[in-house]
C-alpha cells in the first residue's frame, strides 16, 4: 500500500496540549496502514517538532489569519516538497480556513475530513441551545451578551456565581459582578462579541470524543470521565465511562445534524441530568485514550478519507485508566536552528 | 436494583460505576450486602446470612444493614 503522509497540527505538547502527537501517535498506531506524519507548527518550541519518532518532519506555519492565502500557500508548498496526502486540523482557529479551502485542497491531492462551515458554526457557544434542545439533554441557563449593560442584567437574572465564557475560548467562573466585568472586557478583547453569560452547574465533567460520517452515522465513540485536571483544567487523569443518556445524546447529535469529522462533546453530568456545556469541532488532546481502549479514530478517519477498509465500529470497556505524565527528551539545538532559519525540520 | 446489578464488583470490595466513573472500596461485609442485593434477597435473608458469617446478633446486623442502604441511597445506587 502506498505510504500516505499525513499532515498533523496542534503538536504542542506543552501543559496546555494540543491534540497532535496524541493523534500522530494513533496513526503510527494502526499497522494496517502506513503513514509519514508531517507536524504543522506555530512556534520552534513545540516540542512535536522534535519527537522524531512520532513526526517525521516539522514546517512551521503562518498564522490562519486574514484570507487565509498564506497559509494555503505554505500546504502547497509542503505538499510539492515533501508530500501531503491528509491533513488532520486539530486547532480550532485553523477550521475556518481549512473547512473554507477544503474543496481547493482537494483539487491540490489534499484531503481533510471536516464538517461543512453551517456545521462549524451550529457549534458555537451561541448556538448550544438549538442542540441540546435537538439531542435531549439540558443546556445551563444561557445569556448571549454584547454589552455591560446586558451582562449586568444577566447576571441579575441567572444570580451570582456565572460563567463568563467567550465566543471560541476561554470561560471564567466568576462570584462578584467586578469580577464578571473585568472578564466580559478581557473576553471581548482577545476574542470578540458575543460574550455568553451562564450558570453555574456543578456535577461530574464527563466528555465524549467521536467521529461521525456526515450521513448521520458514527464511526466511534468514547465517553469518559475526568478524574484530576490541572491549574489549566485540563485532564491528567481518566476514566472511561458508559453514561448511556450522554451517549445517547452523543449519537443523536451526529444523527441529527449529520456531523462530519471528529469532535469532542464537553457536559457536566449531575445524576440522571446531562448539561451540554461545550462541542469542539476537532478531536481533543486525550484522544490517544480511544485509541488505547481500542478505537483509534484517526486511523478510522484516514482509512475513511481515502476509502480503505473501516472496521465495525468496535465496543470499549468502562473503567480503563487514563494516565498522563512528564517526559523529557534532549536533543541537538541543530533541530531548533533549523526549525528558526529554514522553517522546517529536519 | 438496576443501578447496582450494573456496578463492576472485584473479588477484593473494589467497585466501579461505569455510568459515574466513581469508584470505592467496600469491606468484605459490603460486598456481601451488595452481592444479596443485587441477587434480589430481601433484608432479613442478608441480615441472616451476616449471622451465619460473622459473630454479629441479628439486631446489630439489621442496624448495619440499614445504615449500609443509606450510604448505598446516597451515592444514588439504590
Amino acid at each position: 500500500m502506498k505510504e500516505l503522509i499525513i499532515g498533523v497540527s496542534g503538536i504542542n505538547a506543552i501543559d496546555n496540549p494540543g491534540p497532535g502527537i496524541g493523534v500522530a501517535r494513533s496513526l503510527k498506531e494502526d499497522a494496517g496502514i502506513k503513514v509519514k506524519i508531517v507536524g504543522l507548527a506555530y512556534d520552534a518550541m513545540e516540542p512535536g517538532i522534535y519527537m522524531d519518532w512520532i513526526v517525521d518532519k516539522s514546517y512551521m506555519m503562518p498564522y490562519p489569519s486574514g484570507s487565509g492565502d498564506a497559509f494555503i500557500e505554505r500546504l502547497l508548498h509542503i505538499r510539492k516538497n515533501y508530500g501531503l496526502d491528509c491533513i488532520i486540523p486539530n486547532l480550532d482557529a485553523e477550521l475556518p480556513v481549512f473547512i473554507k479551502y477544503a474543496d481547493d485542497l482537494a483539487a491540490h491531492g489534499i484531503r481533510t475530513f471536516l464538517p461543512g462551515m453551517e456545521q462549524f458554526k451550529l457549534r458555537g457557544k451561541d448556538h448550544l441551545d438549538e442542540i441540546a434542545d435537538k439531542i435531549n439533554i439540558s443546556l445551563p441557563r444561557t445569556k448571549i451578551v454584547t454589552s455591560v449593560d446586558g451582562l449586568l442584567k444577566a447576571i441579575e437574572e441567572l444570580s451570582l456565581p456565572v460563567m463568563v465564557k467567550g465566543s471560541f475560548y476561554k470561560a471564567y467562573r466568576c462570584f462578584t459582578t467586578a469580577e464578571a466585568i473585568s472578564h466580559y472586557h478581557d473576553l471581548v478583547a482577545e476574542w470578540g462579541y458575543p460574550i455568553i453569560v451562564q450558570q453555574v452547574v456543578t456535577g461530574d465533567e464527563m466528555n465524549v470524543v467521536g467521529l461521525g460520517v456526515g450521513e448521520g452515522n458514527s464511526l466511534g465513540l468514547v465517553g469518559i470521565k475526568k478524574l484530576s485536571i490541572t491549574a489549566l483544567g485540563k485532564i491528567w487523569t481518566g476514566v472511561t465511562v458508559k453514561n448511556q443518556k450522554m451517549l445517547t445524546a452523543v449519537a443523536e447529535f451526529i444523527r441529527v445534524f449529520k456531523w462530519r469529522g471528529p469532535f469532542e462533546l464537553e457536559c457536566i453530568v449531575n445524576g440522571d441530568e446531562v448539561f451540554l456545556i461545550e462541542i469542539n469541532p476537532r478531536f481533543p488532546a486525550w484522544s490517544y485514550f480511544a485509541t488505547g481502549v481500542g478505537i483509534n479514530l484517526p486511523s478510522r478517519l484516514v482509512r475513511r478519507a481515502f476509502d480503505l477498509p473501516v472496521a465495525p465500529v468496535p465496543d470499549y470497556e468502562a473503567g480503563k485508566l487514563f494516565v498522563r505524565y512528564t517526559y523529557e527528551l534532549v536533543t541537538d539545538m541543530s533541530a531548533f536552528q533549523k526549525a528558526i532559519t529554514k522553517g522546517e525540520v529536519p | 436494583m438496576q443501578k447496582l446489578s450494573q456496578l463492576a464488583i472485584s473479588s477484593e470490595g473494589f467497585v466501579f460505576n461505569p455510568t459515574t466513573g466513581d469508584s470505592f472500596q467496600v469491606s468484605q461485609t459490603g460486598l456481601e450486602v451488595i452481592n444479596g442485593l443485587r441477587d434480589g434477597k430481601s433484608d432479613d435473608d442478608i441480615a441472616e446470612r451476616l449471622t451465619a458469617t460473622y459473630e454479629v446478633s441479628l439486631e446489630n446486623a439489621r442496624r448495619d444493614l440499614a445504615d449500609f442502604r443509606g450510604i448505598l441511597k446516597s451515592l444514588g445506587l439504590i
